[in-house]
């Protein structure tokens, strides 16, 4: 009786602790830049001309400039994102308009410190519901 | 014996003793509340002090309930408590009211009711006008109303003269040099990088032009287009954004005044 005891303490433990075991271990924690997950997204969701249009073009300079290039925008939303945007928030012309406009922006490297909120990436948050003049 | 003796008197004393001490009593229960709104623990206050409505009416509960919804953000259950404890509560009824941010509302209930007696809802009625766009009272009825008079005038000249930038010249200043739109509304760097950005790109198209590069010059010529465009763009968009900034400024400080005057409400001393 008292070896059966046994048997059975053992074998429940065999079959419980690594079930238990899997639950309380450490997780492996991504040390990955979450942003950086969301930002390529080739997909054609845009019903509009303008905006299969300009996807299209955003998808060649990503492929062929941008991921060469690498990470360095600054900004959040990165310029071809910020296009996107644009054209989804307005149309394909004025979303041409305000990347221009970014695109300046991009370029000039003086006083942008105190110019634009940091989001949590450390870039300069500016998105372009600030521009759509509305 | 002894034994027994002393443990008989210590029982029936600790027996009779809370009896007298009535935790819930309708005093206690307010000293509790009370202690709960000074600690700013509003919701809990307030569920203290309905429970004494259910036994009692009494407005200075019903105004610290008002208070308390009030301090909450919770604008509009503290005006109909107010509201129904007027005209006592009738400072704190507008003060509510004015919180909420509707200031054309505001100003036509403070209309009906004919508040004149209240110098409190005076100033926030004529202080109601800083955050609007409808045309300002004359400066004597200002002047008149308040005490603070030297930051409320500057806050009546800042109201009259924001020191706004046009959008339409911002884009035609653009339109004339590239980048000085960006310069108008403040913004130097951006306009100086505008201008060499769109001034290069078009020497580019032209030189190329000039030694018959014609897909260059054709190429350089519309990405200098398309700066130059969305520069003007730009432009109007940076003086839209500068007026936002001074806007956002200005209420910012208004907020700050009307705090630190505690919206011209009189002080009480629940907690002192």
């Amino acid at each position: 009786m008292k070896l059966f005891l046994i048997i059975f303490i053992i074998a429940t433990v065999q079959i419980v602790f690594p079930q238990s075991a899997e639950k309380w271990k450490a997780k492996e924690i991504s040390y990955q830049h979450k942003k950086m997950e969301k930002r390529r997204d080739y997909s054609f969701s845009g019903n509009s001309a303008g905006e299969v249009l300009s996807k299209s073009f955003i998808n060649i300079y990503r492929i062929f400039f941008s991921d060469v290039d690498g990470d360095n925008c600054p900004f959040n939303p990165s310029c071809s994102q910020f296009f996107i945007e644009s054209v989804e928030e307005t149309n394909l012309f004025q979303g041409v308009l305000m990347f221009a406009d970014r695109f300046t922006r991009d370029m000039n490297f003086v006083n942008r410190s105190g110019k634009y909120f940091i989001d949590d990436s450390g870039r300069y948050y500016d998105p372009p519901s600030l521009y759509t003049l509305k | 014996m002894k034994t027994y003796q002393i443990l008989l008197f210590l029982f029936l004393t600790a027996s009779a003793f809370p009896q007298n001490l009535n935790l819930h009593s309708l005093e206690n229960k307010k000293k509790f509340a009370d202690h709960l709104f000074c600690e700013k623990d509003y919701l809990r206050s307030i569920l203290e002090y309905e429970s004494i409505l259910q036994s009692i009416q009494n407005d200075t509960i019903k105004f610290k309930i008002g208070l308390a919804y009030q301090r909450l953000d919770e604008y509009e259950k503290s005006i109909n408590i107010f509201n129904s404890i007027l005209p006592n509560a009738e400072s704190e009824f507008y003060h509510s009211l004015f919180l909420m941010n509707d200031f054309n509302l505001f100003r036509i209930k403070v209309n009906n009711n004919k508040t004149d007696a209240n110098p409190a809802v005076q100033k926030l009625y004529l202080f109601s006008y800083f955050f609007t766009d409808d045309a300002l009272p004359d400066w004597q009825k200002f002047s008149e109303t308040f005490s603070e008079e030297r930051a409320v005038e500057s806050f009546y000249e800042k109201k009259i003269n924001p020191g706004y930038k046009s959008e339409i010249t911002a884009a035609i200043l653009s339109a004339i040099i590239p980048g000085a739109g960006k310069i108008y509304t403040e913004q130097y760097g951006d306009g100086i990088t505008a201008f060499i950005a769109t001034g290069l790109l078009a020497y580019l198209s032209y030189s190329n032009f000039n030694h018959d590069h014609d897909f260059r010059g054709w190429l350089f010529g519309g990405a200098a287009a398309i700066f130059y465009a969305g520069n003007i763009y730009g432009s109007a968009a940076s003086a839209k954004i500068f007026n936002a900034g001074i806007k956002m400024n200005f209420e910012n400080e208004l907020r700050l005044f009307l705090n630190q005057n505690n919206y011209f409400m009189p002080e009480y001393n629940f907690c002192k």
